[in-house]
């Protein structure tokens, strides 16, 4: 060791790199095929150095080793599954089960080039999936803090994993307080109410509200909450989000005391006060059953219940998971155990069961696809915007 | 939560049976044979005593907790399961163990600090964070990235809940989980059957005004009131722990499993007594010298 640490696997030994997938704050990632008798599509995710180019050790950053630790950790069927991870001349690089598709791409594939509605027995399927593998994570004390559609994988098969671990965190006695360790959590549109509003003490029921989000989204094909970020300030203090605020209260009303007891606890409290006096419209909101039947009118599902139809029990089911209180809203268990899911056979293991729906395979650029180089024009943070700056993760497909 | 422990890479990969551990270590004395019999080294646990004063030493200007202790007490230990010591440098391995810890126990430390630390208290001669940045790899990879730890301390405070155990007993039990990191138990042993064993002798021997003072003859009392648990009859015994006797033998707990940990930890006791820093510093030192590991 102390003559260097050597590698005792390498990554051009075991797999060709076919491209490059996307980028990110964290690095690449790229898209490989095995060799040497391993068999099969791979997703390999590199790790930049903390400085690009970096010829030094200078330690891993915390959110590596999380995502490192909980991707050995965690094995289960709706969760990207971790083939193994290889440590390489100072770089990280994770390998995954390759996925096909993923719901942001889906969606995106419903609205050109013209809208067509998702079917709703393949919403049904995916959020089925979709909750089975939430249920794991929270059983296994992991909240993922950072679901949103890019974030969820789609076999060809029609199996549905959670993906990017990165933001992850166990969630058990932590030893500093979860608010104090990163910034930036949960992508804007799919954050919950209580981090708007400045809880430091947020539970695994963060993911939930995401999970409604992307519920609402796969039926109207559009973010239901698009607010626009408020950037961090020159004195590094985390602003109020107001107008994702704004964009929750102008369906869902505003939050009441008597809904959710410990609301006027919340550090954010004013804000929201202020927000409503400035503001008409917050008073005469949408609410989320019209905006509900709205949707279902607009992407042609019949009305009544059935099988083509995400139906009553799919309003319910949404609105107990945009619930404004964490306390009330569903957990991952019990959003698995409503009507929504029962009413009309169980959902089918396979999203795409029944649909004659051909989906375009995931974009791969050659522009680079030499992993071991971290220098190639495109991987300095100039050459790509990262996903944090655009604030969507949209680019993969602009980029097509 | 029982379930995470349960599918944990900790109790699939990382938790043996004694020979299993015997035979791993053997293997590795054999495959450095001329370095085991040139440098020889006092008792692995007089070892890990003093690895735990250096990583103390460190922890303590930085105000580290003691869970991140015991993760990077249980990484070093690990890590000299796979690789011979005797071709390292500990207080590299210490130091390195430590940032690492820091960072999976949600308690970072910048790698500048930890190194600085590792430069004053344990006398080192590398100053460049590069040297832990390559270290750490090192560990992650003979670790095979198997970095979450389930700690006995999450178990005993759900005991101490069930059993209204007092604040004494409480300090007392956690201060024998954290004796039971300079032994083999986190190798041998779920985390749940120390907590319990460390309850059970806080409760037996009683927090005297002392203070946590452990020893041989108490543990080995204990150990008595043990056996009449294994024989379904405990009589003479004080209610408080007449109930806890009955508690076990009606659990599903594997007592022979907690009289194993409770002769180990006596052990360890009596083994403490002959322990001196100074040993274990210069024969550590010896190696490192000779073999120029320290640059």
């Amino acid at each position: 060791m102390f003559t260097g640490y050597s590698t005792k696997k390498r990554v051009n030994e075991r797999y060709k790199i076919v491209g490059f997938i996307s980028s990110g704050t964290y690095g690449r990632v790229y898209k490989a095929e095995g060799k040497n008798g391993r068999v099969g599509e791979f997703a390999i995710k590199k790790f930049k150095p903390d400085k690009e180019g970096e010829l030094q050790y200078s330690g891993i950053s915390q959110s590596a080793i999380r995502e490192m630790a909980l991707c050995t950790e965690l094995s289960h069927p709706n969760v990207v599954h971790t083939v193994e991870i290889i440590l390489e001349d100072k770089c990280i690089f994770i390998v995954f089960e390759y996925a096909e598709h993923d719901l942001l791409q889906i969606i995106h594939h419903h609205n050109q080039p013209q809208r067509q509605a998702i079917p709703a027995r393949t919403i049904k399927s995916i959020l089925y999936q979709l909750l089975q593998g939430l249920v794991y994570l929270h059983r296994n004390w992991v909240m993922h803090r950072d679901l949103k559609p890019a974030n969820i994988m789609v076999t060809s098969a029609g199996k549905v994993k959670i993906g990017d671990l990165g933001l992850a965190r166990l969630f058990y006695k932590p030893l500093q307080s979860l608010f104090s360790g990163d910034k930036v959590v949960v992508t804007i549109w799919y954050r919950a109410p209580e981090l708007l509003l400045g809880s430091r003490h947020y539970t695994p029921a963060v993911d939930l509200w995401a999970v409604g989000c992307i519920f609402a989204e796969l039926l109207s094909l559009r973010p239901i909450f698009k607010g626009e970020e408020a950037k961090m300030d020159s004195k590094k203090t985390v602003p109020f989000q107001r107008n994702q605020m704004q964009k929750i209260v102008e369906i869902m009303g505003m939050p009441s005391k008597d809904r959710w007891p410990l609301l006027s606890a919340m550090p954010e409290y004013p804000q929201l006060t202020q927000l409503a006096a400035g503001n008409a419209r917050l008073h005469r909101p949408q609410g989320l059953e019209v905006w509900y039947q709205n949707c279902l009118k607009n992407n042609q599902y019949p009305s009544g219940s059935g099988l083509d139809t995400p139906g009553p029990e799919g309003f319910s089911l949404l609105q107990q998971l945009l619930e404004y209180d964490p306390q009330k809203r569903l957990t991952a268990e019990n959003a698995l155990q409503h009507p929504y899911f029962a009413v009309h056979g169980k959902p089918s293991d396979n999203c795409f069961e029944d649909s004659k729906i051909k989906y375009p395979h995931r974009r791969v650029s050659q522009e680079d696809n030499d992993i071991r180089t971290s220098s190639l024009p495109g991987t300095k943070r100039s050459g790509l915007p990262d996903d944090s700056l655009i604030g969507r993760p949209a680019k993969r497909l602009k980029e097509g | 939560m029982a379930s995470s422990y349960w599918d944990s890479t900790q109790r699939r990969f990382w938790t043996f049976t004694k020979q299993q551990l015997a035979l791993e270590r053997k293997k590795l004395e054999e495959s450095e044979r001329n370095l085991v019999n040139m440098y020889p080294l006092p008792d692995r646990r007089h070892l890990s005593i003093y690895f735990y004063h250096q990583l103390s030493k460190m922890a303590r200007p930085l105000v580290i907790r003691q869970q991140a202790l015991a993760t990077a007490q249980i990484y070093v230990r690990r890590f000299y399961l796979k690789v011979e010591i005797r071709r390292t440098n500990p207080a590299l391995v210490l130091a390195t163990a430590l940032y690492l810890a820091c960072k999976m126990e949600e308690c970072p430390q910048h790698i500048r600090m930890v190194l600085a630390e590792a430069r004053h208290c344990l006398d080192t001669s590398f100053n460049d964070v590069s040297k832990i940045g390559e270290c750490e790899f090192t560990l992650i990879s003979e670790m095979n990235s198997q970095l979450i730890i389930h700690h006995p301390y999450r178990s005993l405070a759900e005991l101490q809940t069930q059993f209204q155990l007092t604040q004494e007993e409480n300090a007392l039990a956690w201060s024998i989980i954290n004796d039971h990191y300079l032994t083999d138990l986190p190798l041998l042993h779920a985390p749940h059957v120390i907590a319990i064993t460390a309850m059970f002798l806080a409760v037996v021997l009683k927090p005297t005004q002392g203070g946590l003072q452990m020893h041989a003859a108490g543990v080995a009392n204990a150990l008595q009131t043990l056996g009449n648990a294994r024989g379904g009859s405990a009589q003479g015994t004080q209610n408080r722990v007449q109930k806890l006797v009955d508690w076990l033998a009606e659990s599903t707990v594997d007592i022979e499993a907690v009289v194993e940990c409770t002769q180990e930890l006596i052990s360890l006791y009596e083994i403490w007594e002959s322990y001196t820093d100074k040993t274990c510093k210069d024969q550590i030192a010896k190696f490192v010298k000779a073999r120029g590991l320290d640059k």
